[in-house]
């Protein structure tokens, strides 16, 4: 068991909550982004090193993302939330950033799958309304809109409630390997997914001699630390 | 116009109710209700033709969002007829869109990224993290409010108003600034994590980011970030 406090558990399912909620739906001002969403996790549960690490793992993977139109991406923010709890927790300690990634690219995917049954959901309540919207019937936008609401809170409340149950099995099996091999997978498959995204977004241009020359200094800035 | 600072309130939620029928149009019409607050007074008989308007099929940016609901609204106002106002808001949304993607999603959210993820490196990570949040929030409120505040300048002019704005040369300079950031970030993050590693560790690490990137990019549809670090992970953790 995860030795956290009840309130350190309620507030990590409200944070896990929140930044579910702001991937899509409000506010949107980036707390999802696993940065943001590991560094206060971190903070709940008293271990701000463990939720940056994680943060910083995950946030590489976030950066293969292009969110645009009605696409479907994985929910890094919930399950950054389950993986700093499970990073932080004495039974693995620093070893324990293996199991804590896994935990939260599993979260994150079922996130994905998640936000495509919400709006499936949202989609069969507009059905069901289309003769009031067909009337100009503002109450039924505005149900519409708090139905929309209340769905992707629960959806982000279950997701992040689920991560911490996860992490909780997951923190009484020995489930760490050896440290580098942990840093190894989850450093050079994070950068696998960055620089994928780099690629993508870089297309042919001015953007890929910039991205060529970033990465560059960035190799001479780590060889020579 | 009376109800923008409620209409900018309830922008933040446009895609609250987002759905595979109308997109974003529940969301749009949720805001537009304090702009078409006058006309419901004003001129009672159009008030529920602008209501089935508002809701109508939308999909756009949402930070830009403002400029199409600030448009349209004005337009209701303006006693345009209504197919007019639904071609418009046709039209809005591939510039919306195709704009927002390139200045936010594309630019301005992996430059800041990529410089939070190198200041984060260097032992600065809360506050790598809290100017994250600042300087992007900043940015976005700006935006949502001049976004709105143009849209109901412009009305069914709106299009000119975005031709002559700021957002095409900031996508133009926020995308090499996203691709160095991102660029620079990469191997400094891995670097941080690798201090210590011994040489094989090194070796290995730019195995598996070289042989993740070629198949992320072979086949995209199936090896995505996902799955590909969830194989790696349980591979390392089943390597005793």
């Amino acid at each position: 068991m995860l030795p956290f406090s009840p309130t350190t558990w309620v507030s990590l399912l409200a944070w896990g909550t929140l930044v579910g909620l702001d991937l899509v739906s409000v506010p949107q001002l980036l707390l999802s982004r696993p940065l943001v969403a590991g560094t206060v996790a971190g903070w709940l549960v008293g271990d701000v090193e463990s939720g940056l690490r994680v943060g910083m793992i995950l946030e590489l993977f976030a950066l293969d993302i292009l969110a645009v139109g009605g696409a479907r991406y994985p929910d890094y923010g919930p399950g950054t939330v389950a993986a700093v709890a499970l990073a932080a927790g004495p039974t693995l300690g620093p070893a324990g950033l293996g199991p804590a990634i896994l935990v939260g690219l599993a979260v994150a995917g079922l996130g994905g799958w998640s936000l495509s049954w919400l709006r499936h959901a949202n989609s069969r309540s507009v059905q069901q309304r289309t003769a009031a919207l067909a009337a100009g019937d503002m109450r039924a936008i505005r149900g519409l809109q708090y139905l929309g609401l209340w769905r992707d809170a629960a959806r982000s409340l279950g997701l992040t409630a689920l991560g911490l149950g996860v992490g909780v099995l997951a923190a009484r099996w020995p489930l760490g390997g050896d440290r580098w091999l942990e840093v190894v997978a989850v450093t050079g498959s994070g950068a696998a997914a960055a620089a994928t995204g780099a690629l993508r977004n870089a297309g042919r241009g001015a953007r890929l001699r910039w991205l060529a020359a970033g990465a560059g200094l960035g190799t001479l800035w780590t060889v020579l630390r | 116009m009376r109800g923008a600072w409620r209409a900018l309130l309830r922008l933040f939620a446009v895609q609250a109710s987002w759905n595979y029928e109308r997109m974003q149009g529940i969301g749009m019409g949720y805001a537009a209700e304090p702009l078409l607050a006058d006309l419901k007074r004003s001129v009672p008989a159009r008030y529920p033709q602008a209501v089935v308007r508002s809701a109508e099929y939308f999909n756009c940016h949402p930070y830009l969002a403002g400029l199409a609901l600030g448009a349209l609204a004005r337009a209701e106002q303006e006693g345009v007829p209504g197919p007019q106002i639904l071609r418009l808001r046709t039209a809005l949304c591939s510039p919306l869109g195709a704009l927002g993607d390139q200045v936010f999603w594309a630019g301005l959210v992996p430059a800041l990224v990529g410089a939070a993820l190198v200041a984060a490196t260097v032992g600065s990570g809360p506050a790598a993290v809290a100017a994250f949040l600042v300087v992007f929030n900043g940015c976005r409120l700006a935006t949502a409010w001049w976004a709105l505040r143009t849209g109901l300048a412009f009305g069914l002019d709106v299009g000119r108003a975005m031709q002559l704005s700021w957002l095409s040369r900031a996508a133009a300079r926020l995308g090499p600034a996203a691709g160095f950031a991102v660029g620079l970030a990469i191997p400094v993050v891995v670097g941080h994590f690798l201090q210590g590693a011994p040489g094989w560790a090194v070796v290995a690490t730019v195995g598996v980011c070289g042989l993740g990137a070629l198949l992320m990019r072979r086949f995209g549809a199936t090896v995505t970030a996902v799955r590909y670090g969830l194989v790696m992970v349980v591979l390392a953790l089943l390597w005793r």
